[in-house]
């Protein structure tokens, strides 16, 4: 009887697995695909990625999506931070506040948050390209950086704190030399989040793109109007790599974290 | 104005001397003539008060810390005396009252300002740093020393604490005992007036922890620092202070050297909070200047009236014996209660034997080899050295069913 759950368990397991990963599978494969078409597998080739790399907008994209992406992730980065240790040195009610004014972007659909950003942006007459993106990108990053390097703080014993200040340190000092220190894997891992959300977020991009600012994921956007070609299987396929690559090396940091943890 | 200023850092100069070596200016400053030694305490604390919410945790407590000595705070959980040692190192503020330090408040004043440091209870090292940068963050904050002395200084607290050695090792990779001495090194660095210590072996086993007793106080002799020690260990408290602080509920019991607080309790409350004590209501029938004669059941006896208590006759009183302090005797003997052996535990080095004497049942702990073999069920005679045995008067708090 025992068996024969267990059994039905890791069946059930694997087709949710297969089911969620097929599709991804499909990308990569079709990306390497001789026929332009999805419809039949013809050979073989990695002519996609050559006129992928050849494609000038899409390089142009690409560049504004990085620029757009890291800039992002260092201001919230920032941001985040120093919310989160203001709250901190903040009382409850303080504290309450800062964090519902974190929460709240999570909770806004993007939608809204897109239009309502359009209707101010365009109201205080800025031109959309570059700093909107970034304003916008950072405003729905800043919230998970502030949610991780606070977990991290409450795991820090205030007494550790204490001392610093009872040693000779000003508030500044402890919190340059002792703080951040221990929060630095938390922020690094935090903020290679915001650098992968904001590369792959398609609907604020959209409503704040300029006409010569376009980020990679909005052009992918635009590109499937005439249809997937296998250079967009081969975009993404691309994509997914880097992802992988910028999740492993946060993983990375959490693992250092917990080592050093008394 | 200029030749004032000089004259204020020369009185400032010869009160930092004073305070270091007391003993020894005492006559050259007397031979100067300059008729300055005041002998200051080195802290003084003015009515504290102190409020968690409609809380009264510190409640009016007012006493002086002197210049090298290691005074311990000791009470029951939440009795106030961590809250203090917080407010002396500044990380609570106080309600009301002043802290002096060296004649000058410090109350209000940061603890980053306040020339006192504080060895926590969890030991609080940084644990991103190894013991060289822990040890080395005082003085680097501060900025009070470059590296090349840095180094020297931290060889020299390493050395004092015995853990020479272990400079590159991190926090984690040390256990208790060696966490606890580098607590203890990072805090020393700064060559504090006061050295505050948090209950510092509460986490320490057994074994460990009377080793690090005897340490503590040979540390404490060896640096002249003076420690200021919180535990809730009476048995930690007698065996390292020159002075103890009693704490309970917020307020100062009583404050002694171990010998006055062992013998001779002013209250209730720390009759029955230092010691092992029998604990018996009597009757008073006589008093004289050193002694009274009391009624118990059926036994008159004479105890020993230190004379600190108003003890009326014809009143009841309190009689407290240290159960380590009573004799058990086969022969008559005058002076004596006489009981049945309720029963004999044989506990290592010291035999406990219970005896029943009227309708109460008083525990005798014997060290020795008892005079008498006795077996339960044997009359024998209980009598007790005179000063372990206190007189006190009936108080709040004293309630007679719990006897």
């Amino acid at each position: 009887m025992r068996m024969k759950t267990s059994r039905f368990g890791t069946f059930y397991l694997s087709l949710f697995f297969v089911i969620l990963y097929l599709p991804v599978l499909s990308v990569i494969l079709y990306s390497f695909n001789a026929s332009p078409s999805t419809a039949q597998w013809t050979g073989f080739t990695l002519d996609w990625y050559r006129t992928l790399f050849e494609d000038r907008v899409i390089a142009a994209s690409f560049r504004i999506s990085m620029e757009v992406a890291v800039i992002t992730s260092i201001v919230s980065a920032i941001l985040g931070t120093a919310s989160a240790v203001v709250a901190m040195r903040s009382t409850a009610g303080m504290k309450r506040a800062i964090q519902g004014v974190m929460i709240l972007p999570l909770l806004i659909p993007e939608v809204a948050l897109g239009i309502a950003l359009l209707i101010f942006f365009n109201l205080l007459n800025l031109p959309f390209g570059h700093f909107t993106l970034v304003a916008s990108h950072s405003l729905f990053c800043v919230p998970y950086v502030y949610i991780m390097v606070q977990l991290r703080l409450k795991e820090i014993d205030r007494s550790i704190l204490e001392s610093a200040r009872d040693l000779g340190a000003t508030r500044w000092q402890a919190t340059r030399t002792i703080i951040l220190p221990l929060v630095t894997p938390s922020i690094i891992t935090a903020s290679l989040l915001a650098l992968a959300m904001s590369l792959d977020d398609v609907i604020i991009s959209t409503y704040m793109s300029g006409p010569r600012t376009t980020t990679l994921p909005v052009h992918i956007f635009s590109m499937m109007r005439v249809g997937v070609t296998p250079k967009v299987n081969a975009l993404c396929t691309l994509i997914l790599v880097g992802m992988f690559f910028v999740v492993g090396l946060s993983q990375l940091f959490t693992k250092k974290r917990h080592k050093e943890d008394l | 104005m200029r030749g004032c200023r000089r004259w204020q850092l020369n009185e400032h100069f010869d009160r930092q001397y004073l305070l270091n070596y007391t003993n020894f200016t005492t006559t050259i400053v007397a031979q100067a003539g300059k008729g300055l030694f005041v002998k200051q305490p080195l802290l003084s604390l003015v009515n504290i008060n102190k409020f968690f919410g409609d809380f009264h945790v510190l409640k009016d407590i007012s006493f002086d810390i002197r210049q090298g000595e290691f005074l311990t705070l000791l009470g029951p959980s939440g009795c106030g005396k961590t809250t203090l040692l917080r407010c002396i190192a500044g990380l609570e503020s106080v309600h009301s009252g002043d802290i002096l330090l060296n004649g000058s408040s410090i109350r209000g004043m940061a603890p980053n300002k306040r020339n006192v440091n504080t060895v926590f209870q969890n030991y609080a090292l940084f644990p991103h740093l190894n013991v060289y940068d822990n040890i080395a963050y005082g003085p680097r904050v501060k900025k009070s020393m470059g590296e090349g002395e840095l180094k020297g200084k931290v060889a020299d607290v390493l050395e004092l604490v015995q853990m020479l050695g272990y400079e590159k090792r991190m926090p984690h990779q040390l256990s208790g005992g060696q966490r606890q001495r580098i607590a203890i090194a990072r805090a020393l660095i700064n060559e504090p007036a006061i050295l505050l210590l948090d209950e510092p072996l509460g986490a320490l086993d057994l074994k460990l922890r009377k080793h690090m007793q005897t340490e503590l106080s040979q540390l404490q002799k060896k640096t002249g620092t003076t420690f200021v020690y919180v535990t809730h260990d009476q048995e930690e408290a007698l065996n390292m202070s020159d002075r103890i602080v009693v704490m309970d509920q917020g307020v100062v019991q009583q404050l002694g050297s171990p010998r006055d607080i062992y013998n001779n309790p002013v209250n209730y409350f720390v009759t029955t909070f230092i010691g092992d004590r029998n604990i018996l209501q009597v009757k008073v029938v006589e008093t004289s200047e050193t002694h009274a004669q009391v009624q118990f059941g059926e036994h008159v006896v004479t105890i020993r009236n230190s004379g600190q208590h108003r003890i009326e006759e014809g009143q009841t009183a309190i009689l407290a014996v240290h159960m380590d302090k009573m004799r058990v005797s086969c022969e008559q003997t005058a002076n004596a209660f006489v009981g049945e052996v309720l029963s004999v535990h044989y506990a290592g080095s010291q035999i406990r034997i219970r005896i029943k004497v009227g309708n109460k049942s008083i525990t005798v702990v014997e060290y020795q080899k008892i005079d008498c073999d006795c077996e339960a069920g044997d009359q024998v005679y209980v009598t007790w050295e005179d000063h372990g045995a206190t007189l006190l008067p009936p108080e709040d708090g004293w309630a007679e069913g719990e006897v």
